[in-house]
């Protein structure tokens, strides 16, 4: 590959937030012209911050991003757009009334005198479609179409705005298979006209059947890159998930394990999307972790709601900042939102500020969160120490049930150490916890079982002992199952099978 | 409470920017009627010095007061503002747009009126009664709105705009129907009788014993949303839904009561208007007051101790704009545009010339 080729480097782009998050670490990446490149990790890896960076919307603390061999610095995505690069999002955004062609010139309408020519702009959006074999009828309303013509028009609608450089967020993540087939052939036919795409994804059946070349994120570095076609599945996944966490922490349980605390069977929820529940079967025992693993969109969070919709569960949610805290309200108001009803913190209906402001003091020393005082909005504080605050309040109730969800995401190391430790002696204390993370590490260092999710059901039940991360990443990604694979306590750990389909 | 926390209390970060951006707007103000008059600065002075009370000396040798009447206006009007303001507020504080305050009000003022004017018990109990009337009616229908969000999904804003036609219908035909005086020269209640009616403290003013229902009602306000648990529930709630939801908050009990006691205090400014300032209930009472009140509590910032003092300017810079109308060649529409252009400068999440993160 020659220098000229090379559309877009990254050398050594780094991106640490004002709280002291660090998204990004040494990025080096090249992607040349007439390639597809696909960028892969877990949620939480990095990847958004890094396609924000190259779209104008952060500005990176560290490196550089050379587009041509020049160093650029967006400060808008405007200036993006001029430099060639167009995002096709996660989510569409079309204007649903709005016909296909007007969608596309949206914003940069084709005008005579300050009147619109909407057959001019029919015309462009057509001679584009067709150059480019992304078929769309340009006179169709945008809400009558499928989602994956929706994203085809998004696609086109960077075009029209002359970007030669595609970055795909999730792209195919919200498609069927037969669509998702559909858009690859389109980037495919993009990149032999010599276009470069980025494509953003957590599926490794992207990076094989898609993308030239791959680079891997975790923890916001680049762990892995190379050609797609010397890469296999199972090395992708363990990059993917990493190693084994150091036992800084001792997983072993205090005591085996008692009576079954939280029992589910048969559940089911359709959904229409890979994010449902077929027939999951479960149970916690006090005294034990049940770590449910899976790339993330086969169900886990769905079962974790529903888990914790069942009353007397004490859940740490997926979503801190939407639905973990209210960002804008004081650390204290944030500390009583599941025991303000009672006392010492409210009497007959009023509030008790003084015990309040000493339970939440007590908080905040007990789980070293660094914090001005209760009266602090909690938004300001770092991810870890809202966490702490979170997982505090989970566990100020003494729950027997616990549905912790991504519990030490986006948190600093130490505090995600003290985090896990604290669920350790949760589990210590006779509770039971289903533990949902990303973070395959995390699962084995903290489980006692361990079921993987595909599609919304249980595809593989392990004995966490002993338990290589290597060994899950196949059912993760659907290409093996155990048959009647379910997280009974009496379930048998059968053998693996692979899948003949 | 400390002396410091006392000033922190009474004069809080963001009431430096609000009083910052009254400036800028009355400056504002005098360019624009720079624009429009021959004698701009006489003007400005007289919308701004125009309710100010004059103590003078009479030929007699003794002191009285000239203009007590206009000021008398400014403290009635900072009472319907302040108790309007808090109707807004407590919504908004449960992220609710409701903006029934004006239906509400009317039929607060209607609920008060027949109250007063059937009451045939001790005297003394009438006007309780009366306030009371007037809430449960305001209360209620305010209550309906938050039911018709919860139990049907209905959007608070459309309903309670269509609920204010329905309110101001009502008040009507009861006015035109039931309780007309046939010997008004104009479609009106009686006067409300002296027993369901406030004395004025000021004379020809509606300035009564319900000065004092102003701070007591912020006073509530603050306490309801600052120390109880129903207020804490209305806070979460309004700051963040998806939380409120996940912590197990009763987030349609929060948000229906927070819309029902927004409407017991516009309820009370109804019975403020029909008992203290007019006593006797005009078929025309003029609709609009709600979206006053609305002003008043995003000037406020939505802060209930900074009602009165918005009110209180609202009020005044209203007196103002008549009196500068009055003498000189300025119409008052000018003073709206004030109004209007600190609303503007307080709601900016930030000064132009100064990048401040939001």
């Amino acid at each position: 590959m020659s220098e000229q080729s090379v559309r877009l480097a990254l050398r050594g782009l780094g991106k640490r937030y004002p709280n002291g998050v660090l998204a990004n670490d040494g990025i080096d990446l090249h992607l040349a012209r007439g390639e597809i490149h696909a960028l892969i990790g877990e949620n939480g890896a990095g990847k958004s911050t890094l396609v924000k960076m190259l779209y104008g919307l952060e500005q990176p603390t560290a490196g550089a991003i050379l587009l041509d061999g020049c160093a650029v610095g967006f400060k808008s995505p405007a200036e993006a757009i001029r430099a060639g690069i167009g995002l096709v999002p996660q989510h569409v955004q079309l204007v649903p009334s709005f016909s296909v062609a007007r969608n596309v010139v949206l914003g940069a309408e084709p005008a005579r005198g300050g009147w619109l020519r909407h057959r001019a702009a029919a015309r462009t959006v057509e001679d584009l479609a067709q150059r480019y074999g992304l078929a769309a009828d340009p006179a169709a309303l945008a809400g009558s179409l499928s989602l994956g013509q929706q994203q085809r028009v998004e696609i086109l609608k960077a075009l029209y705005r002359g970007a030669d450089l595609l970055l795909l967020d999730e792209a195919g993540a919200v498609l069927s298979p037969d669509e998702a087939d559909a858009l690859y052939r389109a980037l495919r036919k993009l990149a032999d006209a010599g276009l470069s795409v980025l494509l953003i994804t957590h599926k490794i059946l992207d990076v094989l059947d898609v993308a030239d070349r791959y680079t891997v994120l975790r923890r916001g570095r680049v762990v892995a890159s190379g050609r797609s076609r010397e890469a296999d599945a199972a090395g992708l996944a363990a990059h993917i998930v990493g190693r084994a966490l150091p036992p800084t922490v001792d997983a072993a349980p205090s005591a085996a394990p008692s009576t079954v605390l939280l029992r589910a069977r048969g559940l089911v929820r359709v959904t229409g999307s890979a994010e449902c529940l077929d027939n999951v079967d479960l149970d916690v025992a006090g005294g034990e972790i049940l770590g449910i693993a899976g790339v993330e969109g086969n169900g886990q969070a769905l079962l974790a709601r529903v888990l914790a919709g069942m009353g007397q569960v004490a859940l740490v949610p997926e979503d801190r900042l939407h639905d973990g805290v209210a960002p804008t309200l004081s650390i204290a108001d944030n500390a009583i939102a599941t025991s303000y009803r009672s006392p010492p913190l409210s009497r007959r209906g009023w509030l008790q500020r003084p015990a309040i402001d000493a339970a939440t003091r007590a908080m905040l020393s007990e789980y070293g969160v660094v914090a001005r005082g209760p009266e602090q909005p909690i938004g300001e504080l770092s991810g870890g120490n809202m966490q702490k605050i979170v997982l505090a309040r989970a566990l100020a109730s003494r729950p027997r049930v616990l549905v912790a969800c991504q519990p030490t995401r986006g948190v600093d190391i130490g505090a995600a150490q003290f985090l896990r430790t604290r669920l350790l002696a949760l589990r210590d204390s006779g509770a039971a916890i289903v533990l949902v993370s990303a973070d395959l590490d995390e699962i084995l260092a903290l489980s006692s079982r361990v079921a993987v999710m595909h599609r919304g059901a249980i595809v593989g039940h392990f004995r966490a002992a002993g338990l290589a991360p290597r060994t899950l990443a196949g059912y993760m990604t659907g290409a093996l199952r155990q048959p009647q694979a379910a997280a009974r306590i009496d379930s048998l750990f059968v053998a693996p099978v692979e899948d003949t389909r | 409470m400390t002396l410091a926390a006392m000033s922190t209390f009474l004069a809080p970060p963001g009431a430096r920017r609000a009083l910052a951006a009254v400036g800028v707007a009355l400056l504002a103000g005098l360019l624009l009627i720079a624009c429009v008059s021959d004698e701009p600065l006489r003007a400005w002075l007289i919308l701004l010095t125009g309710p100010l009370p004059e103590l003078r000396l009479a030929a007699d040798g003794s002191w009285h007061w000239r203009r007590l009447v206009r000021f008398g206006t400014v403290l009635q009007d900072t009472v319907t503002l302040s108790l309007l303001g808090l109707a807004v507020l407590i919504p908004f504080r449960a992220r609710q747009f409701a903006l029934g305050a004006d239906g509400q009000l009317f039929l607060g003022a209607l609920g008060g009126a027949l109250v007063g004017l059937a009451w045939s018990g001790p005297g003394w109990m009438a006007l309780p009664l009366a306030a009371m009337a007037a809430m449960l009616a305001g209360g209620l229908w305010g209550a309906a709105t938050g039911i018709l969000k919860w139990r049907c999904g209905a959007n608070e804003m459309v309903v309670s705009l269509m609920l204010n036609l329905v309110a101001i219908e009502i008040y009507r035909l009861a006015i035109m129907t039931w309780l007309r005086d046939p010997g008004a020269g104009f479609p009106a209640t009686p006067f409300l009788p002296p027993q369901a009616s406030f004395a004025p403290l000021i004379a020809n003013t509606g300035v009564s014993a319900m000065l004092a229902a102003a701070p007591l009602a912020v006073l509530a306000v603050a306490l309801l949303l600052g120390r109880t648990t129903l207020g804490y529930e209305i806070r979460v709630t309004g700051a963040a839904p998806g939380f409120a939801a996940t912590a197990g908050l009763p987030v349609g009990r929060a948000m229906i009561l927070s819309m029902a006691l927004g409407g017991v205090l516009a309820g009370l400014a109804g019975f403020h208007i029909g008992h203290a300032v007019l006593g006797r209930l005009p078929v025309d009472l003029a609709p609009g007051l709600g979206f006053e009140g609305l002003l008043v509590a995003l000037l406020a910032r939505h802060q209930p101790r900074a009602i009165i003092g918005a009110a209180f300017f609202y009020a005044w810079l209203r007196a103002g704009g008549q009196a500068m109308e009055r003498s000189t060649d300025v119409a008052r529409e000018i003073a709206l545009v004030l109004q209007a252009l600190v609303i503007v400068l307080v709601m900016a999440e930030r000064w132009p010339w100064r990048k401040e993160s939001a």
